[in-house]
């Protein structure tokens, strides 16, 4: 498959902080890639860069088969052909929708081009407001606006920046189904940064998941949600506990749910400490089971809600379970632990220092 | 009837009331103050004397150039027709009847008085306005060419177009205007006439260096107007234009600037009003604007304070008329987000 965009470890920082450290990826032609990470991860950055507006300390940038970035040279943004969605929009206020749209589109006779700028709007949606200033628009009407902005040169890659976080939830989840086929829909290849891991499982093919400027895992959502690379990976994407474990053969671990058997995601030395990724729905919920657990704290979460346990032996887990099972917190609830697949890392290795979201801080437990 | 007492009054509508009672006593007791000191030191107002220096009616005199005999007189109409004979020469003028001066066969020499009429002129506050206004917009047009240029070098990454902008910037922000009008016609004017002279050129009048150390004065504020307009515009722009394939010069010309100049339009009229109060200092190189015009009728008048008076006011019309018509300029390319 011909690949259209080649990172080949790229470093970028000022002075003696690197924002973003020998990041390598490809992203291939159709594919829409997703970079997911918390803020000031490096992730604009590493976009920014990509789109020209950056420089790189070293690393080469290949897009569409010609080099446009290594160390002291740069293709500038104007020539790179990369369209670009901004987080504002950055539409042109001064400019009817009609010409912002039509603002990159060159090389077409005027009539050619008026009914290509039509078309493009009415693949968005927008056909009615042509005529209409962006500030006459709704936030949703913006962002497509500007989709269409950035796609109607045809480019060879398109970047997102965080293209949904202006937008109201309800408006988040439709608007990223209706860009995801607009980009499908034009064979766009395209490349978002996000801090919003919903919205990277909604749109992307490809994930990245970076912290503290280098990336930590390249691979598809089913893969980053349920065999993630490290302890950051595991801690950023979805929601679990890493519970303190001992190996005992190949294929059990000890640990406060008792002896968990299945296959392990890296092999570890009988006898070796780990910790073990727990995810909520990986803790069941059994009245009548022995094993018991007390109820810390609960979130309400409408079809379920999130349960955080503390174990016997003090460590604690989360566990989701449908709504009509409502416990109070200091009640002790049955549990049985489903584990097929055991992800686990040697102990030491994860340390997050971070938390994902402030407004989620009960999460993740990191054990350090 | 309500219980609606004095204290309720003041505490509702009563302070605002009493408060523009105030301000139009305060504005009252200014102005009679004035008068009753200029009735101290026994200063005579005669405002009719101030209309002739804004409008009067000149004389002109028709007078005969050559020497000889008033050979005929002719009437036309209000006009008559005097014709002079010399020796070997003849001239006719046409002079209003009623002020014919000379009768058939007066023996007239060169300059004599024949006849006049009478014609309206404007006075030398309008000329002096009229300048004022000239040199204004000459040096603020001026100023607004340096001005770009040099806002848009300020924030080049180039260092060469970058120091010089802020060098220039800060020579001039850094001296007084009188300095630099001294320094631009006795300095450098002086060199350049010396230099023109020696090619055999004619001099440049002190218009020519008034009007440019206005504009490169002005230029100096309204680069640092343009380098706050352009970077108060979002840097998305610039980077959305770039993505979509514009090159920095043709984004700035097509989406920065034409943002950025809304945003600029006031402070550029702040600009603007601030150089022709300015342009007042033109008058000690000689340029006759309102204010050189003013002090040479006072002089002649002897009417100081009329004068003052009406040259501050003429200054306040012309700033007033402006700062309304900027307005009017902001709404009408006001349009939102």
């Amino acid at each position: 498959m011909h690949s259209t965009l080649e990172v080949k470890n790229i470093s970028k920082g000022y002075h003696n902080h690197m924002v973003i450290s020998d990041i390598a990826f490809t992203l291939h032609k159709g594919e829409i890639g997703c970079f997911l990470g918390p803020s000031g991860s490096g992730k604009t950055t590493l976009l920014r860069t990509i789109a020209g507006f950056e420089e790189v300390l070293s690393g080469e940038i290949w897009v569409g088969g010609s080099r446009v970035a290594s160390r002291g040279f740069s293709v500038p943004p104007e020539k790179r052909h990369i369209g670009m969605l901004f987080q504002d929009y950055a539409l042109f206020p001064h400019m009817t929708v009609f010409e912002n749209v039509g603002f990159g589109v060159r090389s077409m006779k005027d009539l050619q081009k008026k009914t290509y700028i039509m078309d493009q709007l009415s693949t968005v949606g927008l056909e009615g407001v042509a005529r209409k200033y962006p500030h006459e628009l709704s936030g949703g009407q913006q962002q497509r606006a500007a989709l269409a902005r950035a796609l109607a040169p045809r480019p060879r890659l398109l970047l997102l920046d965080e293209p949904f976080s202006n937008l109201d939830v309800a408006l988040r989840e439709r608007l990223s189904m209706d860009v995801r086929e607009i980009i499908k829909e034009q064979r766009a290849t395209a490349l978002m940064v996000t801090h919003n891991q919903q919205e990277a499982f909604a749109m992307a093919d490809r994930i990245g998941v970076i912290s503290d400027g280098s990336l930590q895992q390249w691979d598809d959502a089913h893969a980053i949600y349920h065999r993630p690379a490290n302890g950051s990976v595991a801690a950023f994407v979805g929601e679990g506990a890493l519970l303190p474990g001992t190996v005992i053969d190949s294929r059990r671990v000890e640990c406060g749910l008792g002896i968990l058997e299945g296959s392990f995601s890296s092999p570890c030395p009988i006898g070796c400490s780990v910790d073990i990724l727990i995810r909520p729905e990986d803790v069941i919920h059994e009245d009548d089971s022995p094993f018991k657990a007390m109820i810390i704290h609960k979130t309400f979460r409408g079809p379920n809600i999130l349960y955080t346990l503390s174990l016997r032996n003090g460590d604690s887990v989360l566990a989701l379970v449908p709504s009509h099972h409502q416990h109070r917190i200091g009640q002790e609830i049955g549990i049985r632990p489903q584990v097929e697949d055991i992800v686990l890392y040697a102990r030491g290795e994860v340390c997050l220092t971070e938390m994902p979201d402030p407004n989620e801080r009960h999460k993740f437990q990191v054990h350090c | 009837m309500s219980n609606f007492s004095i204290t309720d009054y003041l505490r509702t509508r009563g302070w605002r009331h009493i408060s523009i009672i105030l301000f139009f006593v305060m504005v009252g007791a200014v102005v009679g103050g004035i008068y009753v000191a200029t009735q101290r030191v026994e200063y005579v107002w005669r405002w009719y004397r101030v209309p002739q220096y804004f409008y009067y009616k000149d004389t002109i005199e028709t007078r005969a150039e050559i020497e000889g005999e008033v050979a005929s007189l002719v009437a036309k109409g209000d006009q008559v027709e005097v014709t002079v004979r010399g020796d070997g020469e003849e001239e006719v003028y046409l002079v209003p009847a009623d002020s014919l001066r000379v009768d058939e066969g007066d023996f007239i020499y060169p300059g004599d008085v024949l006849g006049s009429y009478q014609k309206w002129k404007v006075g030398i506050l309008i000329q002096g306005l009229w300048l004022t206004m000239a040199v204004s917009v000459i040096g603020v047009l001026l100023g607004i060419v340096i001005g770009l240029f040099t806002g848009l070098a300020r924030i080049s990454s180039n260092p060469a177009l970058r120091w010089s902008a802020i060098t220039y910037i800060e020579l001039i922000r850094g001296s007084p205007l009188l300095v630099q009008i001294f320094i631009w016609y006795f300095v450098l004017g002086t060199m350049i006439n010396a230099m023109l002279a020696q090619k055999g050129f004619s001099q440049l009048p002190p218009l020519w260096f008034g009007v440019t150390a206005l504009a490169v004065f002005a230029g100096a504020y309204v680069a640092e107007i343009v380098r706050a307009g352009i970077q108060s515009i979002h840097r998305g722009q610039m980077e959305a234009a770039r993505s979509l394939g514009m090159t920095y010069p043709r984004a700035m010309r097509h989406i920065i600037l034409p943002q950025a100049f809304r945003r600029i339009l006031p402070p550029l009229a702040g600009q603007f009003i601030s150089l022709i109060k300015d342009s007042s200092l033109l008058g000690i190189i000689a340029i006759r604007e309102l204010t050189k015009a003013t002090r040479e009728v006072v002089t002649t008048s002897l009417q100081p304070f009329e004068l003052w008076f009406v040259c501050a006011l003429l200054y306040l019309v012309l700033t007033f008329s402006l700062s309304m018509f900027v307005q009017y300029l902001e709404r009408r390319t006001a349009i939102g987000g």
